[in-house]
């Protein structure tokens, strides 16, 4: 133990005039601090990484060594010995050298000789139980009053140094006032005795001796054995011997946030390394610390390779995750919050006193989004057949926990008014529990409500939704939206709007769904948002579609389908799969965007049946349409659905038509029929569809087209034989269409009513008399449709006009104006302009329309 | 039975919320019936509507009669000297400014400028802002009082003056009240107008309250609705407008039930039947999309008569109806002439859709004995020059419906198109 009073002889000298100096150095901190600044961020990431270089070269042969030396304190053995001592030499050789140059003032030497001190001792360090050496400090305490003395002097002086002095004495000085600062107690209490300081030294290594494992030189096989277990769960990342302690967690922290992101940094290494520093930390200060990184370094894993995370990795993430939360709920003290400031000092740790909130940078609810996009991304890959999908999917339900104590976990920090949480994070969580129920029927939400209430203390519950409420779906969402329409704004807002309409739609409220659609104007604005949120409007309106179908609504049904099943582009406005086009001009790269869009197939709506819904209601509506037309050629141009229309053309150039074998056929089949009025058959066809099962209540839903059937089938038939017949017995129409005298005669008034049928009724014997001489010459037809043509040809010069001149000009202003509730009323303006027009446009008048869906442009985009 | 349905459709509950106490006092006593047969329990309803105005006299003596007592409580008393001695103060503060306001020749010299006005009566006549605003206090004040036409006066002096505009607008809705209570119902459809203007220009970037405020409106103008035909037509003009038919769609549907008794009954006044089909069309069409937010009989006669065309629903609805409107405060007056014109409606489109049709199923069908049937088709067959001859022998109606003729059709088409084009070559050549 000579070396160490070798050299307290020469720090007796210095430390006598340590007082002067020290008010000194005060000063020129100050002056210098901004090119100190500068020098910082270089200086730390070379000296890293030469540090890593040297460890890597070192441990070659140090593996088994430094697993043992810690045995060999007692046994001394003259090798193994040397390992540590070794470095001890060569620092101290190193001091050496810094005080001789010192003597002669040869800065540039100075300058070398410390980096290379430097880099020696975190090797040091480690070793010596992550306590610095006595003997470092020493020579740094004494570089640093040395340094500033000849700064001093050379102010005093006036006599210039040479330029490679001078530089050296400007780069020692700024390193070595920043690396004093990691070890400013050592320093003082070193200036306050040093012959105390070097003394305490050895009783600590005193102390430490007796705890270490006796080992005998002849076990020395076993110890290598010992040694060799011990040693590989030692060996931290790039092979440097690293021992986990309480104290040193912070700093292995660093070092790993340090390498995130570089080359070679092997991350499963760290995770390591971060599992074993989780065991060993003590307070909750460095376990929260320690879970932070560990979670984003998991996270990491994934987003370098592209893939997604295995599901392990997730798991494990999912863990940690909602061990921090336990950590973080049972102590109130420590928060973490985004913005937070970071502590620096990696070897102290912050003094968290009780009652008082200690900040810890870092975001619950980022983690946790993480999180979820994570499971949506291997979701997406996963193919949903499989077994696999399933078991991955029964995730969701932890993940649907996690996502409830995190909003439980900002709600709570947002009652604290200090720790200022913005709203928007709030918003964030909230939005994300949303989005895993909205598409749920509400039974599975009220369970996974209820197993996620299980697992939650029973003491904490949620002001936003309180855990009374769980038991209802319907007002939770409720709350959730309203929550958020409260609170947030723009995207979000509209996105819970969205997610409550669709939850309504799904649960058969139709009236509510259909009035918050129209009332929310988001079919004027979708076009701006962003391509998910489209999407999810898509979706939205479908289900309401969807919803009014099951309503019987078979005209706002096709009305809202309208926009997103006729475009033949479904697979894609609903993200769900890739529609394969022949010609397709997509490049890889939209190409994969749009593979990352795609929603995981458990959230999906059944095309098939989306498409079968559609065809059916297009039918209902175009077949009396067509048999109308056909009868009056004047109005040959209006069309409700172009994609039905196309489908029946192509099933009418058929040669052979066989059986029905898929929906499509079936409702063709249904149409010919019900053109031939022919209800009977046509319903038979219609309710053969297998995929009505996929549908809540498919027997009222089959009756109730059975019923839609009979109506429209009717109408049909005297669309189509009115010509043909000078009366009718409404005794006879109602036999045959299997309906009451009373219904038969409503829907006859109503079409008389609406001038789509020339007739009239007799009371007296209950038929229906045709009225004669109606049918039009072809003069006459054409004579109609040229004044047709000739009204519409002035409303369009108005149009233009009016365009041109901004709306200025009044007298063109048209009746109804801009609908002021959505499509509501839109449309009966539009028809008083065409008054007379016998039979053409009012049927069914009155309605509301969904306009303006999603169009495929933004997802070209 | 016709209570049963009277109490299901009572509006009163739906109504209360959107008017004001004293608005509300007049249906109460609609429904309690006269003075001396009603129960203790609807007496305690007025008391508790009144407690909080200064009516005292009244509400002291209803207070004695809800609990039995042989004469008014003391405390009424007391608070009557206060509510005396505060209508002096209040008086007093007002004494210089209505001097001056009754004065000719200070009134000649006000202008249309409220500025100009203010600065006029402080230069000239040491008038200040606190004055200006005990006006509208003291108008309050003997509003809460019971007395509604010195409230009025108050109120259109303090409007005159005041250049606050939150106030101004108070005091219209204030003044609109006066005029309802004291049945000057000319007045009051000015005030509503002025309301109407305030709540468009005034709340335009607040659609919230904007909703509110015609809420309110449209409740507050029912009064005036019902009670004043001159005021009909301009009334359901303005429930039509788009504004406060989206209103009534999203607050309150149950105004629905008087805007279709009020487009019923114009029927038989308005002469002019383009606007009326018009109006009926507009009707149908909210009822139907309204239907599943709002049903009472009157809705659903429409509903049956005009959507599902089932006449002998209309029917049965047209008798609940009238039941209906029997009891309800605005419409009482109104049940005769609207089953009057719904039978017409009926027997209108009936004829429409028929062309021979059986003179005493008609009648049962308009709840009418068969002479009476007779005599009333006679008179439709009159009034609305329907073609159409009444077989005596076999008892039937004979309609006769031409078909429109398809020249007749041409030139309906064609008719506006020169019109409109000239008004075009002229916008263009401007």
């Amino acid at each position: 133990m000579s070396r160490f009073f070798h050299s307290a002889e020469s720090s007796s000298e210095s430390s006598s005039d340590e007082e002067e100096e020290l008010l000194d150095s005060g000063d020129e901190e100050s002056e210098l601090e901004d090119s100190e600044e500068d020098s910082d961020a270089d200086e730390d990431s070379d000296s890293d990484s030469s540090s890593d270089e040297s460890g890597k070269g070192a441990s070659r042969f140090m593996i088994d060594v430094s697993g043992s030396d810690e045995s060999d304190t007692e046994s001394v053995g003259p090798v193994v010995k040397s390992a540590k001592d070794k470095r001890f030499e060569e620092l101290e050789g190193t001091i050496r050298l810094i005080e001789n140059a010192e003597k002669i003032n040869d800065w540039a030497v100075i300058s070398t000789e410390f980096d290379k001190l430097n880099r020696q001792v975190p090797n040091l360090i480690r070793q010596n139980d992550s306590k610095t050496p006595k003997l470092y400090i020493k020579a740094i305490a004494d570089m640093e009053v040395l340094v500033n003395e000849t700064v001093e002097k050379q102010k005093g002086t006036q006599k210039k140094m040479n330029a490679v002095n001078t530089r050296g004495l400007n780069a020692v000085r700024q390193k070595i006032r920043k690396n004093n600062k990691e070890y400013t107690k050592d320093i003082e209490s070193y200036r306050a005795d040093p012959e105390e300081f070097m003394k305490e030294e050895e009783v600590e290594e005193e102390v430490v001796k007796p705890k270490k494992p006796k080992r005998s030189p002849l076990e020395i096989a076993e110890a290598v054995q010992g040694a060799e277990d011990d040693g590989f769960t030692m060996v931290g990342a790039g092979g440097k011997a690293m021992q986990y302690t309480p104290e040193s967690i912070l700093k292995h922290l660093r070092t790993i946030v340090e390498s995130r992101g570089r080359k070679n940094t092997d991350r499963v290494e760290q995770t390591r390394v971060m599992e074993k520093l989780f065991d060993v930390a003590v307070t909750d200060y460095q376990r929260i610390r320690v879970l932070l990184t560990l979670i984003s370094t998991r996270f990491d894993s994934s987003s370098v390779s592209g893939s997604q995370m295995s599901q392990e990795q997730w798991k494990l993430a999912q863990q940690e995750f909602s061990k921090l939360l336990d950590i973080l709920e049972s102590n109130k003290d420590i928060v973490v919050i985004e913005g937070a400031e970071e502590w620096e000092d990696d070897d102290k740790l912050p003094t968290i006193t009780p009652g008082e909130i200690f900040k810890v940078p870092g975001s619950v609810v980022s983690s946790v989004e993480r999180l979820d996009d994570e499971l949506t991304r291997s979701l997406q890959t996963i193919d949903p057949h499989t077994a696999e999908y399933v078991e991955r999917l029964t995730d969701e339900a932890s993940l649907y926990g996690s996502i409830v104590r995190a909003s439980l976990y900002v709600e709570g920090l947002q009652k604290n008014p200090e720790l200022r949480v913005s709203q928007e994070v709030a918003n964030r969580v909230v939005m994300r529990r949303l989005e895993h129920m909205y598409f749920k029927p509400s039974q599975v939400i009220e369970l996974l409500e209820e197993n996620t209430w299980k697992s939650i203390d029973s003491k904490r519950d949620s002001q936003i939704t309180p855990r009374s409420s769980a038991k209802d779906s319907t007002t939770l969402v409720q709350s959730l939206c309203t929550y958020l329409f409260e609170k947030s704004e723009g995207i979000i807002r509209a996105r819970a709007m969205l997610c409550q309409i669709y939850f309504l739609a799904l649960h058969d409220h139709y009236y509510r769904a259909r009035d918050m659609m129209l009332m929310s104007h988001l079919q004027e604005t979708i076009g701006n948002f962003d391509v998910n949120s489209q999407i999810l409007f898509n979706r939205a309106l479908v289900q309401v579609g969807l919803c009014a179908f099951r309503a019987g609504l078979v005209y706002e049904a096709q009305n809202s389908l309208q926009e997103i099943c006729g475009s033949n582009r479904q697979k894609e406005l609903l993200a769900q799969g890739l529609q394969m086009q022949r010609y397709s001009q997509i490049s890889p790269e939209q190409e994969r965007l749009e593979r990352q869009r795609q929603l995981p197939f458990h959230m999906h709506i059944n095309l098939e049946l989306l498409e079968c819904v559609y065809l059916t209601c297009s039918m209902l509506l175009e077949i009396p349409l067509l048999a109308q037309i056909g009868s009056s050629p004047d109005i040959r141009k209006r069309v409700i659905s172009k994609t039905y229309r196309r489908l029946l053309e192509y099933h009418e150039r058929q040669i052979f038509t066989g059986p029905p074998e898929n929906t499509r056929d079936h409702v063709m089949q249904a149409s010919k029929a019900l053109a031939a009025g022919e209800w009977k058959k046509s319903a038979e066809f219609i309710n053969s569809i297998k995929i009505w099962e996929l549908m809540a209540q498919s027997e009222k839903i089959k009756e109730m087209l059975s019923a839609q059937i009979q109506e429209e089938g009717l109408r049909t038939y005297l669309f189509t034989y009115a010509p043909f017949y000078d009366t009718l017995s409404v005794t006879t129409l109602a036999s045959m269409f299997e309906l009451t005298e009373r219904k038969v005669a409503a829907v006859v008034s109503k079409m008389i009513s609406h001038e789509e049928l020339a007739a009239a009724l007799d009371q007296v014997n209950s038929v229906v008399i045709f009225r004669k001489g109606v049918e039009l010459s072809r003069l006459q037809s054409l004579a109609l449709t040229l004044s047709d043509k000739a009204s519409g040809l002035i409303e369009s010069n108005e149009k233009t006009l009016e365009q041109r001149t901004q709306g200025t000009a009044h007298a063109f202003e048209r009746q109804g104006g801009p609908g002021g509730r959505g499509g509501r009323g839109g449309r009966g303006g539009q028809r008083g302009g065409r008054g007379g027009g016998r039979g053409g446009g009012q049927h069914r008048p009155g309605g509301q329309q969904f306009t303006g869906g999603a169009l495929g442009r933004a997802i070209q985009a | 039975m016709a209570d049963d349905l009277a109490a299901e459709y009572d509006l009163l509950p739906k109504m209360i919320p959107n008017l004001d106490r004293h608005l509300i006092y007049p249906l109460l006593q609609f429904i309690a019936g006269p003075e001396d047969e009603q129960t203790t329990e609807m007496k305690q309803m007025r008391f508790n509507l009144l407690k909080a105005t200064n009516m005292i006299d009244y509400v002291g003596q209803l207070d004695a009669e809800v609990n039995n007592l042989p004469q008014v409580p003391a405390e009424y008393t007391k608070k009557r000297e206060q509510i005396l001695k505060k209508r002096d103060e209040l008086e007093a503060a007002t004494e210089r400014i209505s001097e001056l306001l009754n004065d000719e020749a200070v009134v000649n010299n006000l202008r249309s400028d409220k500025v100009a006005n203010m600065s006029y009566l402080k230069e000239n006549h040491q008038v200040t802002e606190e004055m200006v605003n005990s006006l509208y206090e003291y108008g309050n004040f003997q509003y809460t009082c019971g007395s509604y036409g010195d409230a009025s006066e108050l109120l259109y002096r303090f409007r005159v003056l005041s250049t606050d505009n939150d106030k101004v607008g108070e005091a219209t809705w204030g003044k609109l009240a006066s005029e309802i209570l004291s049945v000057q119902w000319e007045p009051a459809m000015e005030e509503i107008q002025k309301v109407k203007e305030n709540i468009d220009t005034r709340l335009f970037n607040a659609p919230l309250d904007q909703l509110k405020h015609r809420t309110w409106l449209i409740h507050w103008s029912l009064f005036p609705f019902f009670n004043y035909e001159p005021a009909r037509d301009v009334l359901t003009d303005l429930f039509f407008s788009q504004p406060f038919i989206n209103t009534i769609q999203t607050s309150c549907p149950w105004i629905l039930r008087y805007l279709a008794a009020a487009v019923i009954t114009n029927r038989q006044r308005s002469r002019n039947s383009n606007q009326y089909q018009k109006q009926l069309k507009d009707l149908v069409r909210i009822v139907k999309q309204e239907g599943y937010e709002y049903a009472d009989p009157l809705t659903d006669f429409v509903r049956a008569l005009y959507i599902d065309f089932d006449f002998e629903e209309a029917q049965k609805k047209l008798g609940e109806a009238e039941e209906v409107l029997k009891n309800d405060f605005f419409l009482v007056a109104t049940a005769e002439s609207f089953v009057d014109s719904a039978r017409h409606l009926i027997s209108e489109s009936y004829c429409k859709i028929h062309q021979r049709i059986d003179i005493k199923d008609l009648s049962t069908r308009l709840g009418l004995s068969q002479d009476e049937g007779e005599k009333w088709i006679v008179n439709l067959i009159r009034d609305t020059r329907v073609d159409a001859k009444i077989d005596y022998q076999q008892g039937t109606v004979v309609m006769n419906h031409p078909p429109q003729s398809v020249y007749q059709q041409v030139i309906e088409r064609t008719k506006g198109g020169f019109f409109r084009t000239q008004v075009l070559s002229a916008a263009v050549a401007k």
